[in-house]
């Protein structure tokens, strides 16, 4: 702060106090913790909205997933379709052997990884959904299956790391 | 002989108690602190990309070939706009048939226009697997083999 740099303070001068601004700015919310739980949205309602809805892209190709949902996301932009979040789910590696002709042992094929993308809306009308659905299939690239389905909490906890001892804690406490 | 089971009844309760209430506040400890997203490894690049900085060194182009990718990329940029252009003209087609219709359905009855307007159950979830290049061969006859999972599992 410049009242805190110069070491007078000149308390009696109409200056007093130049140079504060940080009482102006908006109050900035406390850092919450990343354990947020997702909102419940509009799933009532029978006309309208579906809640939150995970659109998610999986492939061995990691620039068409990653391509592919930019596109998506860039979609929704344009359709004014509000994006809540749009996140990398971890990766998977796979390792794939198979049995030689002749021999038993399992060799070494090669290691693939799988990588998912998730772009998260929200507030979808019932009727453009049939719409939106086409025109993302319409522009499906090779390789990348599409899979669009409501967000749950479960699909949440996929992304947080797994907590044994307080998994065995519980265990043993009930 | 009487006092001593007494005794172990009360130490045993006391035990099982601290006990408990020692686990609890493991609990409330590990609880409060915030759980952790698994660390994607698609956005860490490897540190082996990061070290030596070999440049590659193109050949120079010709005059003609750079007119000739310069064209090219009009051309290609020009049938991009075509085809996004066709894209949101459809988009639009398809709404404005829809709403022509509903509005249609709404004059001839106002129970089917309030059922088609609910939002579907059944949409939800939908599965698409990508287009290939080729399709599956028809007698194709492949090794035996397994594929094993492999990926790090992180633990907080």
């Amino acid at each position: 702060d410049a009242r805190v740099s110069c070491h007078r303070h000149y308390r009696s001068r109409p200056t007093h106090g130049i140079g504060r601004f940080k009482y102006l700015l908006p109050k900035e919310a406390p850092k919450k913790r990343k354990d947020r739980v997702q909102m419940k949205a509009v799933n009532v309602g029978t006309e309208h909205e579906y809640g939150d809805i995970n659109i998610q892209m999986t492939s061995y190709d990691m620039c068409l997933v990653e391509h592919f949902a930019k596109h998506v996301h860039r979609l929704c932009n344009r359709l004014s379709i509000r994006v809540n979040e749009s996140y990398a789910m971890p990766t998977k590696t796979n390792e794939v052997l198979f049995l030689e002709e002749r021999g038993s042992k399992m060799q070494l094929d090669a290691v693939l990884t799988t990588h998912q993308r998730v772009v998260q809306i929200c507030g979808l009308s019932s009727t453009f959904a049939p719409i939106l659905l086409e025109i993302i299939q319409s522009n499906q690239p090779e390789g990348v299956d599409l899979l669009v389905k409501e967000h749950t909490e479960a699909d949440f906890k996929m992304r947080l790391k797994s907590r044994p001892e307080l998994e065995e804690l519980l265990a043993q406490m009930s | 002989a009487r006092a001593q089971p007494k005794k172990k009844k009360k130490v045993d309760v006391k035990r099982e108690q601290a006990q408990k209430e020692r686990m609890k506040k493991k609990i409330r400890k590990l609880e409060k602190a915030a759980s952790e997203m698994i660390p994607i490894e698609d956005f860490m690049t490897p540190p082996k990309y990061l070290e030596s900085k070999r440049v590659r060194s193109l050949p120079p182009l010709s005059s003609e070939e750079i007119e000739r990718r310069v064209l090219l990329m009009k051309k290609w940029s020009l049938y991009k706009q075509k085809q996004d252009e066709a894209e949101k003209k459809a988009i639009q087609t398809l709404v404005a048939s829809q709403q022509a219709a509903l509005k249609e359905l709404r004059l001839e009855s106002e129970e089917l226009y309030q059922a088609a307007i609910k939002r579907d159950e059944g949409l939800f979830p939908f599965e698409r697997d990508g287009p290939n290049y080729t399709p599956p061969l028809p007698d194709y006859d492949p090794p035996e083999g397994k594929c094993t999972d492999i990926t790090k599992v992180y633990t907080q």
